[in-house]
């Protein structure tokens, strides 16, 4: 025990005195919060809109003006004709071209049926769906407004009103979607990375063989490793929440405590990770590229830009063993819903088999009779 | 009761075999030598006594102990100076010494005694990080830490490699002096010189030793008569004995060419020879063999 006091005390000294060690551990949580919150972000405005008004009337002047009025929509120059929207679409100068045909206007007037045709630039395909999506919606307004001016009795058209109520994120913030699943990635650069590297460190530089020819018992040098970064883990969850609530209002509905607690199980699974990741690399090189590559296929599968129910099959079993969507679900739930310990007692409970499971995995690849 | 007993230990790495069937004993107290050139299988032979790792045939006890399954016990008493630098090189000189000693559960204090001949040498720099010593205060820093908790066998990696001569000498000093505080100590190196400073040494070659023996009696095992020749231009003269058919072998020895001639052959013969080859003022006289001599003509018998 005593032993393991003078282990810790060797391994907080290296922290604390490696310039790189203290500024990734204050500036990590930093930018990522003040940079990825506010940056990722799935809201779609000021897509830009080229229109080729073909009728030149009133009737099209007025859509025109509905449809750049609103936030979605920045208007881009207008083409000449067909050639000319699509050199637009290619170029990316226009991520939308609306055409109306000359004949709009005679349309509204009810001689012929009116037509519009949208081009949208489907590359990024949401981006494409809402764009179109808006722009349907602001058509649809514009077109009842035509009909109820033409003195059409409202109660002719049987239209059915809807008003969404937005719960848990009245405002549709985006941010507020982001922030809790940033702190996760936090806790992984932290975990992962940083305890990962500093254990294939010692391995590389010898001081690990020198440490094994010592009395040094192998859970002691364990404990010794997961304490320190353990702890500045949470730290800098602690910091990060602190920014997000400073910079971004975010709200946190839930218990702290909860949140600091399921943080700390999910912590303990990474470490534990890390540990049995280390046991695979001979030297930080090799670790790094492992690391990341279980970092990426982790964040991407959790469901943090995505909803998970919307994967396939086969990913969504993948994510049983995914730790961070675990936490990036109660994260959300505890922050934005204010859930309590049994709304997300399934989700704690797998998070805790899977962080036994990574630490047992882990004490045992490290056979190296420390 | 011997401080190492290795019988017939075998180790290989994929299919190259690093250690086949080494068999020796060390007495206590005894200052042991492994000479032998790179990759003749030292370091795996003082990984498997420093319990690091396990042979893959054979035995090995120090002090009466298997390394295998007694290592846990053997670890408080080995200290084990890796050939690379393996001491933390971000943390301060006394900072290392003290961590080393604090993990065996003593004081710096406690075995002061032992280590204050090598201590004080580099103690002017107690607060310089590891990292930033010059070669030969690292080894000693290295070696202090491998003392630090009064281990009973020293197992010194090749110690003296990458290290001034000054230091080399300073090392070996050093190591005279811990043997005199009962220490046994197994030390490996490829500079034959360190050679003659060993109490008994192994000549190791290819994962087989050709040799233990003192270092005295290692020499004079040389079976044939050897000559020491010597000219200012040393190459010439080596490129010329290698041409005369009255010479067996021709080695180049420091500032002299370690030569054996044909049985029938005296030296004059030679001299006279060589002075035909136009090389003038060439002595020629009988010399004791060195390490290297017995080293190469083992080398030859077992190829």
């Amino acid at each position: 025990m005593k032993r393991l006091l003078f282990l810790l005390k060797k391994e907080f000294r290296q922290i604390i005195r490696n310039p790189f060690m203290l500024r990734a551990i204050i500036g990590v949580p930093l930018l990522q919060m003040l940079i990825l919150v506010p940056a990722v972000t799935f809201e779609i405005k000021r897509l830009d809109l080229a229109v080729a008004d073909n009728d030149r009337s009133p009737d099209s002047r007025e859509l025109i003006s509905k449809l750049t009025g609103s936030l979605f929509f920045r208007s881009a120059a207008a083409p000449l004709n067909m050639a000319d929207a699509e050199a637009m679409l290619f170029s990316g100068d226009a991520d939308m071209v609306l055409v109306i045909p000359d004949d709009f206007s005679e349309g509204l007037a009810g001689i012929t049926t009116p037509r519009l045709q949208v081009l949208v630039d489907a590359v990024n395909a949401t981006q494409a769906m809402l764009g179109w999506s808006y722009l349907t919606s602001i058509v649809r307004d514009y077109n009842r407004e035509v009909i109820m001016a033409r003195g059409a009795a409202t109660s002719a058209i049987p239209g059915i009103s809807t008003s969404p109520r937005y719960w848990y994120n009245p405002t549709l913030n985006y941010k507020y979607f982001m922030l809790p699943g940033i702190l996760v990635i936090l806790i992984i650069a932290i975990g992962l990375m940083l305890a990962g590297l500093n254990l294939v460190k010692e391995l590389e530089t010898g001081t690990l063989e020198q440490i094994n020819v010592t009395p040094v018992r192998r859970w002691e040098l364990i404990v010794s490793k997961v304490i320190p970064f353990f702890i500045f883990g949470l730290l800098d969850l602690a910091l990060g929440l602190g920014v997000g609530w400073i910079a971004f209002n975010i709200p946190f509905e839930g218990s702290l405590l909860l949140f600091f607690g399921c943080s700390a199980i999910f912590l303990l699974a990474v470490l534990g990770l890390a540990l049995f990741l280390s046991t695979l690399a001979s030297n930080r090189q090799q670790y790094l590229f492992v690391a990341f590559f279980f970092t990426m296929v982790f964040i991407l599968m959790s469901g943090i830009f995505t909803p998970t129910e919307s994967m396939p099959g086969w990913a969504q079993q993948f994510n049983w063993v995914n730790p961070v969507a675990y936490l990036m679900r109660i994260n959300r739930m505890v922050m934005l819903k204010g859930a309590g310990f049994h709304d997300i007692a399934r989700d704690v409970g797998m998070l805790t088999v899977l962080a036994i499971a990574f630490i047992t995995l882990a004490i045992r690849a490290y056979r190296k009779r420390a | 009761m011997a401080a190492v007993e290795a019988l017939n230990i075998t180790h290989r790495y994929g299919r190259v075999t690093a250690l086949d069937d080494i068999s020796f004993n060390v007495n206590e107290g005894e200052l042991f030598g492994f000479i032998g050139p790179d990759g003749a299988g030292k370091t795996t032979l003082f990984r498997i006594a420093a319990t690091l790792i396990i042979p893959a045939g054979g035995r090995m006890t120090l002090f009466g102990l298997n390394t295998v399954s007694r290592y846990r016990e053997l670890r408080n008493h080995i200290g084990y100076m890796p050939g690379r630098f393996s001491l933390y090189q971000d943390l301060t000189v006394e900072e290392n010494l003290n961590f080393y000693a604090t993990i065996f559960g003593t004081t710096i204090k406690e075995n002061y005694h032992l280590i204050e001949l090598i201590y004080k040498q580099i103690e002017p720099f107690r607060k310089r990080q590891a990292g930033r010593l010059s070669g030969g205060m690292k080894q000693k820093l290295a070696l202090s830490c491998a003392l630090i908790h009064k281990p009973g066998i020293l197992i010194l990696d090749e110690p003296t490699t990458g290290v001034d001569a000054v230091s080399r000498t300073e090392f070996w000093e050093m190591l005279a002096n811990l043997k005199s505080e009962g220490i046994t100590i197994i030390v490996s190196t490829p500079y034959m010189d360190e050679a003659l400073r060993c109490d008994r040494i192994a000549l190791i070659q290819k994962g087989k030793l050709l040799a233990i023996d003192t270092p005295f009696n290692i020499r004079s095992s040389y079976a044939r008569k050897l000559y020491a020749v010597s000219h200012p231009d040393r190459y010439r003269l080596l490129i010329a004995l290698r041409s005369l058919p009255q010479v067996i072998t021709s080695e180049p020895f420091g500032d002299s060419v370690h030569v054996v001639l044909r049985d029938d052959v005296l030296p004059p013969e030679v001299k006279k020879a060589l002075e035909e080859t136009g090389l003038h003022g060439v002595s020629i006289a009988g010399t004791m063999p060195g390490i290297e001599d017995v080293f190469l003509e083992l080398m030859q018998k077992e190829q």
